[in-house]
């Protein structure tokens, strides 16, 4: 269920385009680097609580200083209770929708790897992912090119990834029409030729340019362009909405394209009286299902010791809804309208604002020439983080009343070596 | 709208041909060396946060990437 509108494909090819980009970071004859986390995500609810764990593993091996290998491998164990029916105010009485919340849990495992290869002023690097789940499969590959010029003080990065999943659904005809269509009760019988199951395509493309320019001795900035493509089965198997005022229930039925874009400009200054580092940041976003979003980020680095560093962070986020979003489907919206030929009970997709704070604090030590740390490893590094986001709704209910799953806790230990 | 665009457009050259004018020299990245001058440089936490709010927000890219004023591979 987690994640369910966010097709791990392009995720996945991201984890691997980092894993080859942090190995080549360091790329030098005969380095390994190993990195280590848990991320725990934690979502308290009376009725609809969830919680996930990802354990994460990657290992990236530089044999020559001009190639980086990588592999690794992730899961999301999630566990949970959620709403398999969305309703509006109008159906306050008609229908329960909190005590239809069902527990859950799943687990999906993604392997990924990769390659890069650095020349003096250019890299190219190319990966692939594979994830499972018992309801989802992906395949995705990726490759990007980059290159630094006038001195090295700019640097260019094009990427690409192409997302190939299926996605489990219940048993429909193209056909039939969308409000004859029913949920997935549960992924019993998926990929398995199980009765009344079906798989669908998800197909993602996705394309990325990057600008990273230094200004001076202590400023530095990075736009980032960003267009994906979406094609496929993009609603949630799960979910129902009702939409007639005597209670039918139809699958959730979202447009088949959706084009994504997002401009985003940072920056980061080092203000040396104070000895530390500002990074601000904003991005714009709008897709082709008219939503609109910006965001707002803040943070601020320092050293306390030579060793050890702490990071403080805030960001705001406010959307638009969805052109077809809306609270409820029952009040008699016109049928060839975008709320008559759509329907979603995805709170993404409804207006909403959220502001996020929280912190890292992170300790690390490099090995002197010819010395290495613990007598192993040329460096080593280890952290946490904890951050807390709550979310506004500025009109999504369920039946008329508030979620209460509106906080988040998320919390990240992690360790990284060299050797 | 048109205005918009063509602002943008204009900062953008702008900023592409100030980007030429900009020097910062080998011996004067000690500070954008530094990891917390580094755009990204804890991908896989960042990764992590970001993960998280996909799935609870409506918003997808523009994220960032690796890579900062260093120039020292």
């Amino acid at each position: 269920m987690f994640e369910r509108m966010r097709p791990p494909s392009l995720r996945a090819a991201r984890a691997a385009a980092l894993l080859v980009a942090s190995g080549a970071l360091h790329a030098s004859a005969q380095v390994a680097e190993l990195d280590l986390r848990t991320t725990a995500f934690l979502e308290p609810s009376s009725a609809s609580k969830l919680t996930v764990l990802t354990p994460l593993l990657s290992l990236a091996v530089s044999p020559t200083d001009w190639l980086s290998v990588s592999a690794g491998y992730e899961a999301d164990i999630v566990s949970g209770a959620t709403e398999a029916v969305k309703a509006g105010p109008l159906s306050q009485g008609v229908v329960d929708v909190v005590s239809s919340a069902t527990s859950f849990s799943d687990e999906r495992h993604i392997a990924h790897g990769g390659l890069r290869i650095t020349r003096k002023n250019t890299h190219l690097a190319a990966a692939y992912s594979y994830g499972t789940e018992s309801d989802y499969r992906s395949n995705a590959i990726s490759v990007s090119a980059g290159t630094d010029f006038l001195q090295k003080n700019t640097q260019i990065e094009l990427s690409y990834a192409r997302g190939f999943d299926r996605v489990c659904t219940s048993e429909f005809a193209e056909t039939l029409a969308p409000s004859a269509r029913t949920a997935l009760d549960s992924s019993q019988g998926c990929f398995s030729d199980g009765d009344e199951r079906d798989t669908r395509d998800v197909d993602l493309d996705n394309y990325q340019v990057a600008w990273t320019q230094t200004w001076t001795p202590v400023f530095a900035t990075q736009v980032v362009a960003t267009g994906a493509l979406q094609h496929g089965f993009l609603e949630n198997p799960y979910r129902s909405v009702v939409i007639t005022p005597t209670g039918l229930e139809a699958l959730e039925n979202h447009p088949d394209n959706r084009f994504r874009t997002a401009l985003a400009v940072r920056g980061r200054y080092y203000l040396r009286p104070i000895k530390t580092a500002f990074g601000l940041g904003v991005r714009g976003y709008r897709d082709s299902w008219d939503l609109l979003s910006m965001t707002y980020e803040l943070e601020a680095e320092r050293y306390l010791f030579p060793w050890l560093r702490v990071l403080a962070r805030g960001r705001f986020y406010s959307q638009t809804g969805a052109l077809f979003w809306s609270d409820d489907y029952t009040g008699g919206e016109p049928e060839l309208g975008p709320r008559g030929q759509y329907w979603t009970g995805d709170r993404e997709l409804s207006p909403l604002q959220s502001y996020m704070l929280g912190g890292r604090v992170l300790a690390s030590w490099q090995g002197r020439p010819g010395d290495r740390v613990l007598g192993a490893f040329l460096k080593l590094s280890a952290g946490f983080s904890l951050d807390v986001v709550k979310t506004n709704l500025q009109e999504f209910t369920w039946a008329g009343q508030d979620p209460d799953d509106t906080w988040v806790f998320l919390g990240s230990l992690g360790a990284n070596a060299e050797f | 709208m048109q205005v918009l665009r063509k602002t943008l457009l204009c900062s953008a050259l702008l900023g592409v041909l100030g980007a030429g004018c900009a020097t910062v020299r080998p011996e004067q990245r000690a500070v954008l060396a530094d990891p917390v001058m580094q755009f990204d440089d804890q991908a896989s936490e960042d990764e992590a946060v970001q993960h998280a709010l996909d799935n609870r927000e409506g918003s997808y890219g523009g994220g960032s990437v690796q890579g900062g004023g260093c120039g020292c591979n």
